[in-house]
C-alpha cells in the first residue's frame, strides 16, 4: 500500500528545538494518532507536515504529500494542496468558523471556490452534507447559534468539501462533552472508511483508543513509543506511557468506602431555576454531610456549576431553600474554580494574596509551610504572580488557600478540566485525601462520569433528558 | 443575508428616539437658562444691534423684552418655552428678525451637502488604506499611515483646514478658500473634514484587519483551499466592515463638532456657522433653532449607523 | 499511586519575568510633552515679558535676538503669548480632566456594583450628557456665561467625565462577576479590598489612556472655540484666537501663525502618544 504522506525528519525551532526529527507515514485506511500533553509539542509537528506553523517558528525536514516533495523549511509549496489533497479539522470549531456566516454558505464555498461547482449545485452539496451529518435544519444557523458538537461538524464538512483525502485532526474533541467525543470518532472513522489518510493530534486516550490503528505517544517533542494502538494502549513499554494510561479515570482504583456518618453541614429542599428560559434543575432535594465527596454530573449546559453556585448562595435559587448548619462560619463554605488563574488577583504575587488573607481573618502564618509540603508545593512559587505558575500548581495552591479557613464545605467547580490526565489525577486525589482528613464535605462537579464514580460516594445527574 | 427581523429595528429606533427627546430636552434647558441669565440691558443691546444705535426707542427694547419671554414667572415661562420647543416654534432670530424655521431651512441644506461630501470621501480615503495597511502589518504602507493618522489626529480640524488654506488656495490658486455653496468652495472644507475622519477610520479598518486576518476563521478559509483573494472577499471583508461601520457613530461626535468650526473657517453658509455667529450675539432664539437641528443631524446618523450595523452583521439580526 | 508520579515540590520552570518595559512610543510622547510643559513654564522665569503690551512700531518682527519668537501684529511678544496661552490650555485642560476623573470613575465603580436602580439612573445621567456632541454642550455653557472660562472648565468637564464612567462601569461590571472577585468575597473579603486589589490595578492604567485623550480633547475644544471666537476673548493669549488674529498676516509673517499650530500640535501629539493605544 502506498503512504498517502511520508513525512521525514521534522523538526521545529524557535531559537531551541520544540520537536526533535521525527519520521512517519500515514496509509490510506490506517488511522495516524499522535498522543501527548499539552507542550509535547503535538500540534507543532502536525502544523509543520500542514505548513500552518504560526509566524516565529521554523520547520525542518521534508514531507512527501500526493508525490510531491516539500522541503518544510522553505515553508511554501503546500497552498495548492490545502483543501484538495490536504484537510485540516482545527482545533476549537467555534473559533474556526466565520461568526458573521451561515454554516451551510461556509460548507458550500470549498464546493464552489475549490472543486469549481456552480453556485447551485455547491449549496446542494453543501445541504446534503449537512443532511448527512444532522444538521438538517442548521443551514442558516450562525455560528454562534451552534452547540459545541454541531460546530465541529460543520468544520468537518468545511474541511472536507474541497475534497481532501488526507484529513489532519488537531484536538477534534478539545470542549467537548464526554458524550460527544464518541460523534467525533465515528465522524473520523467513516472517512477512513472511505480510504482516506487520518492524522489526529489529541491528549484524550478515548478517542485515540476509539480511532485504533496506529499510535505514536509524545513527550517533550519526542515521540517515546509507536506501534499498533491497541497494543501501545493495553501493554505500553514506555515508562511515561503507562503513567499516562494510570493517570486515566476509567483504570483508577475503585469507588471510596462509604463515609463515616457525620452530621449535615448543608441541606437544601425543591430547589429549581431557570435560565434564559430553559429549566435547568427543579424540585431538587440536597444534604451533605461532613467527609461525604457528592458528584454532579451532566452535559454542558445542563446546570451543574448553577446547581453548585446556589448551594453556595452565589445564586439566588428560583424557588426552595438552602439551609447550612448552624455554628459553621460563613467563610468555611468554601469553592474551588475550573479555570484556576482566573481566581486569584492577578497582579499581584500569591504570597500577597495569601497574606492578605491570613492578616484578614488573624490567621496562624506558621500553617502556611505545612500546608505546603502535605500539597507539594514549593515555596517559592509563592513569590509569583498566578499567570507565572502552571494550571496544576495553582490549582494546588487554591486548595491551600480555602484549606487555611478549614472549609466544612468544598464545593470543586470542575476543578481539573483545564489540566493534563496526569495532572488531574494528582488534584483529584489530593482533594478527597484532604478532605477525608479534614472531615471536609465536597461537592463536585465534572463531566467526566468515570471520575465521579471512582471518587465520590454518590453521584447527582442533571439535565439527562436535554437535547445535544 | 436573511431578512432584519423586527425586535431589534424597533429597539434601535426606540433608543434613538429616546436620545431626540434628550436632545430636545438638553437644548430647551440650556436656552431657557441662557434667556433668564441675559443681563438686563440685553434687550436693549439685541435692540440695538437690530434696529442701530441711533433708532433704539423703549418701544423696541420692550419688544425685544417681550419677544425673548425675559418677563413672567419660572416655571410657567419654562413650560410655554417647551411648548414652543416641541412645535419648533423657535420665534424670530433676533438680529435678522427672520423666522428662524426659514433661516435653518437655508442653511440645513449647504450642512448636509458638507456633511454628505466629507464622509464619503473619508469613505474612500480612510477604510481602503486601513484595510492595505492592515493585510501587511508592519509594511512600509503601514508604517506611513501610522505616522501620516497620528499626525492628522494631533491636528484639530480648523488647523488642518488653516494648512490646506494656505498650501492649496494661497500657494496654487485653485480653489477659493472660502465662500458660498458652491462645488468648488465645497472641496476643501469637505476634504478637511474628510482628513480627520478618514485617519480615525483608516486605523480602525486597519487594527479590524490586523485582527481578522489572524483569527482562526480566517486560517481555516486558507486551509479549506481558498484563495487569498477569495478569503478576504468572503471572510475578511463583512467582518472588517463591522467595526468599521460601528465606528462611524463615534465619529459623527467629531464631524459634528467639524461642522461647526470648518464651516466659520471657510464661511460656509451652514448651520454651525450660523450657530457660532448666533453664540457670538446670543441670539438665543437661533442658538436654539440650530443647536436642535444639529443635535437631531446626529441622532439620526447615529439610527443610520446603527442600522446599516444591523444589515452588516448577521450575528445582530439572529439575537 | 500519587507518590509515583510526583517527584517532589518541583516548581514548574522560572517565569519570564513580567514586561514593565514602557512603550517606545509613550516615552516620545513624555519626552515631547515635557519639552512643551517646560518652555510654558519656564519661559516667563528666563524671559520675563508682558505678553500684552503692545508696540506698533514693532510689528511683525521676525524672530531674533530681541525677540526670540518674534512679534505678532500689534508688536507683542510671541514668546510671551505663546507661553501664557500654553499655560492657560494645560492648566485649564489639566484641571478639566482631573475633575472629571474623579465623579466619573467613583460613580462608575458605584453604577457597576450598586446594579439596579443606581446604576439606571446614572446610566441615564451618561445618555443626557451625551445625546448633544460635546462641543455643543460647550458651546451653550459659553453662550450662557461668555468671557468665563470657568464655563469652558464646566463644559468641558462635564463632558469628560461620560467617558471616565463608562470604562469604569463597564470594567467594573466584568471584573465583579469575575471568579477572582467572587473567590475573594468567598473568603470574606470585604469591598476596599476588591477595589484595592482587583478594580483599582484594571482601572489605574484606563485613568491615564482616557486622562491623556480627554486632556488633548479639552486642549482642541478651547482652541477650536477661541478660533471661532466664542471661547477665551482677546486679548488673553490662546492658541486658537492667536492663529485667527493672525490668519490675516500669514504672508507678510508666516513664521507668526506657524507657532500656535506647531504648539497644538505638539501638545496633542504627545498627549495622544502618552495615551498610548488607540482610542477605543
Amino acid at each position: 500500500m502506498n503512504a498517502l504522506l511520508v513525512a521525514e525528519d521534522v523538526a521545529v525551532f524557535s531559537g531551541e528545538r520544540l520537536v526533535q526529527p521525527t519520521t512517519l507515514s500515514l496509509l490510506p485506511g490506517r488511522p495516524l494518532t499522535i498522543l501527548g500533553e499539552s507542550g509535547s509539542g503535538k500540534s507543532l509537528l502536525a502544523q509543520a507536515i500542514m505548513g500552518t506553523l504560526p509566524r516565529g517558528l521554523r520547520a525542518e525536514g521534508v514531507a512527501t504529500i500526493d508525490g510531491r516533495r516539500l522541503p518544510l523549511s522553505s515553508g511554501a509549496g503546500h497552498r495548492p494542496l490545502w483543501g484538495r489533497i490536504l484537510g485540516l479539522l482545527p482545533q476549537e470549531p467555534w473559533l474556526a468558523l466565520d461568526p458573521t456566516m451561515g454554516a451551510r454558505a461556509q460548507v458550500a464555498e470549498g464546493y464552489r471556490h475549490v472543486r469549481g461547482l456552480d453556485a447551485r449545485d455547491a449549496r446542494r452539496r453543501a445541504q446534503a452534507d449537512l443532511d448527512s451529518l444532522g444538521l438538517a435544519m442548521a443551514g442558516s444557523k450562525l455560528p454562534s447559534e451552534l452547540s459545541g458538537g454541531m460546530a465541529q461538524r460543520v468544520a468537518f464538512a468545511a474541511a472536507r468539501a474541497g475534497g481532501a483525502r488526507i484529513l489532519i485532526a488537531d484536538e477534534p474533541t478539545k470542549g467537548l462533552d464526554v458524550m460527544r467525543r464518541d460523534d467525533v470518532a465515528a465522524l473520523l472513522m467513516r472517512e477512513v472508511g472511505e480510504g482516506a489518510g487520518l492524522l489526529t493530534i489529541t491528549h484524550d486516550l478515548a478517542l485515540a483508543r476509539r480511532l485504533g490503528g496506529e499510535v505514536a505517544v509524545m513527550l517533550d517533542g519526542v515521540i517515546v513509543e509507536r506501534g499498533p494502538t491497541e497494543k501501545v494502549l493495553t501493554n505500553p513499554g514506555h515508562e511515561y506511557t503507562r503513567r499516562l494510561i494510570a493517570a486515566d479515570p476509567a483504570v483508577w482504583s475503585g469507588r471510596p468506602g462509604a463515609p463515616a456518618a457525620g452530621a449535615a453541614v448543608l441541606e437544601a429542599a425543591r430547589l429549581g431555576k431557570t435560565r434564559g428560559g430553559h429549566r435547568l434543575f427543579a424540585d431538587r432535594d440536597f444534604s451533605i454531610a461532613r467527609g461525604e465527596i457528592v458528584g454532579i454530573t451532566g452535559p454542558s449546559g445542563s446546570g451543574k456549576s448553577t446547581f453548585g453556585d446556589v448551594l453556595l448562595g452565589l445564586i439566588e435559587p428560583d424557588v426552595g431553600f438552602v439551609r447550612r448548619a448552624a455554628g459553621i462560619a460563613p467563610v468555611r463554605y468554601q469553592k474551588i474554580y475550573q479555570d484556576p488563574p482566573s481566581a486569584f488577583p492577578p497582579r499581584v504575587t500569591l504570597r500577597r494574596a495569601i497574606d492578605d488573607l491570613v492578616r484578614r481573618h488573624g490567621l496562624d502564618a506558621g500553617r502556611i509551610a505545612p500546608l505546603l509540603d502535605r500539597l507539594r508545593l514549593s515555596a517559592a512559587l509563592l513569590d509569583r504572580r498566578p499567570s507565572e505558575v502552571s494550571g496544576g500548581e495553582l490549582q494546588r495552591l487554591a486548595l491551600l488557600r480555602v484549606l487555611l479557613l478549614d472549609p466544612a464545605f468544598l464545593f470543586a467547580d470542575e476543578p481539573t478540566s483545564r489540566l493534563d490526565l496526569i495532572t488531574q489525577q494528582e488534584i483529584v486525589e489530593l482533594l478527597a485525601e484532604v478532605a477525608r482528613e479534614r472531615d471536609c464535605a465536597v461537592l463536585l462537579v465534572s463531566h467526566d462520569t468515570e471520575l465521579v464514580e471512582k471518587v465520590c460516594h454518590r453521584r447527582i445527574r442533571l439535565g439527562e433528558e436535554a437535547p445535544g | 443575508m436573511g431578512p432584519v427581523s423586527r425586535i431589534p429595528v424597533s429597539r434601535i429606533l426606540g433608543y434613538r428616539l429616546f436620545q431626540a427627546l434628550l436632545v430636545a430636552v438638553t437644548v430647551g434647558l440650556l436656552t431657557f437658562v441662557m434667556v433668564r441669565s441675559l443681563p438686563g440691558d440685553m434687550a436693549y443691546r439685541i435692540a440695538a444691534g437690530r434696529y442701530g444705535y441711533d433708532m433704539v426707542s423703549s418701544d423696541a427694547a420692550n419688544a425685544v423684552r417681550a419677544e425673548l419671554g425675559l418677563g413672567g414667572g419660572g416655571a410657567a415661562a419654562l413650560a410655554l418655552w417647551f411648548l414652543d420647543l416641541f412645535r419648533l416654534d423657535f420665534g424670530e432670530s433676533v438680529i435678522s428678525g427672520r423666522p428662524v424655521l426659514e433661516e435653518i431651512r437655508h442653511q440645513l441644506g449647504h450642512t448636509v451637502g458638507l456633511s454628505v461630501a466629507a464622509i464619503l470621501l473619508s469613505v474612500l480615503l480612510g477604510p481602503p488604506l486601513g484595510i492595505a495597511a492592515g493585510l501587511r502589518p508592519g509594511g512600509a504602507l503601514d508604517r506611513g499611515l501610522l505616522v501620516a493618522a497620528s499626525m492628522l489626529r494631533a491636528l484639530p480640524h480648523f488647523v488642518v483646514g488653516l494648512i490646506l488654506i494656505m498650501l492649496v488656495s494661497a500657494g496654487l490658486g485653485i480653489l477659493p478658500a472660502a465662500g458660498h455653496g458652491g462645488t468648488e468652495n465645497l472641496v476643501l472644507p469637505a476634504l478637511t473634514l474628510a482628513l480627520g475622519l478618514g485617519a480615525v477610520s483608516a486605523r480602525v479598518a486597519r487594527d479590524a484587519m490586523v485582527q481578522v486576518a489572524a483569527s482562526p476563521y480566517y486560517a481555516f478559509g486558507r486551509v479549506k483551499g481558498l484563495s487569498e483573494a477569495r478569503v478576504f472577499l468572503r471572510h475578511g471583508l463583512r467582518n472588517v466592515s463591522v467595526p468599521v461601520v460601528t465606528y462611524l457613530g463615534v465619529q459623527f461626535v467629531g464631524l459634528i463638532e467639524g461642522v461647526v468650526v470648518v464651516e466659520s473657517l471657510f464661511a460656509w453658509p451652514g448651520i454651525g456657522h450660523a450657530l457660532v455667529h448666533a453664540i457670538f450675539s446670543r441670539d438665543v432664539p437661533v442658538i436654539q433653532g440650530t443647536a436642535l437641528v444639529m443635535g437631531m443631524m446626529f441622532v439620526l446618523l447615529n439610527a443610520a449607523v446603527d442600522l446599516a450595523c444591523l444589515w452588516l452583521d448577521p450575528r445582530k439580526q439572529a439575537s | 499511586m500519587i507518590a509515583s508520579t510526583i517527584p517532589g515540590p518541583a516548581p514548574s520552570p522560572a517565569p519570564v519575568p513580567m514586561r514593565t518595559r514602557i512603550p517606545r512610543q509613550r516615552l516620545i510622547g513624555v519626552a515631547i510633552l515635557s519639552g512643551v510643559v517646560a518652555f510654558a513654564v519656564l519661559t516667563p522665569i528666563l524671559w520675563p515679558a508682558d505678553p500684552a503690551r503692545q508696540s506698533l512700531r514693532h510689528a511683525l518682527v521676525a524672530p531674533g535676538w530681541s525677540e526670540p519668537l518674534g512679534t505678532d501684529h500689534l508688536g507683542r511678544s510671541m514668546l510671551a503669548r505663546l507661553s501664557a496661552a500654553l499655560r492657560l490650555s494645560l492648566s485649564l485642560a489639566l484641571l478639566s480632566v482631573a475633575t472629571a476623573a474623579v465623579p466619573g470613575v467613583v460613580l462608575g465603580i458605584l453604577a457597576a456594583w450598586k446594579g439596579g436602580l443606581v446604576d439606571r439612573s446614572l446610566s441615564l445621567l451618561g445618555d443626557v450628557f451625551m445625546a448633544l456632541p460635546g462641543l455643543l454642550l460647550v458651546l451653550m455653557l459659553a453662550a450662557i456665561a461668555p468671557n468665563a472660562p470657568w464655563a469652558l472648565y464646566v463644559g468641558i468637564s462635564l463632558v469628560l467625565w461620560i467617558e471616565y464612567f463608562r470604562l469604569t462601569r463597564a470594567t467594573t461590571r466584568t471584573l465583579i462577576a469575575s471568579p477572582a472577585v467572587q473567590a475573594s468575597r468567598l473568603l470574606g473579603m470585604g469591598p476596599a479590598y476588591i477595589v484595592r486589589r482587583h478594580l483599582w490595578p484594571e482601572i489605574a492604567p484606563m485613568i491615564l489612556t482616557v486622562g491623556a485623550f480627554g486632556a488633548a480633547g479639552a486642549i482642541m475644544a478651547i482652541a477650536a472655540l477661541g478660533f471661532v471666537s466664542v471661547g477665551v476673548r482677546p486679548p488673553t493669549p490662546e492658541l486658537g484666537l492667536m492663529m485667527v488674529e493672525l490668519l490675516p498676516y500669514y504672508e507678510e509673517a508666516p513664521f507668526a501663525i506657524l507657532q500656535p499650530i506647531v504648539a497644538i500640535f505638539l501638545l496633542v501629539l504627545g498627549l495622544n502618544l502618552v495615551a498610548g493605544r488607540d482610542r477605543i
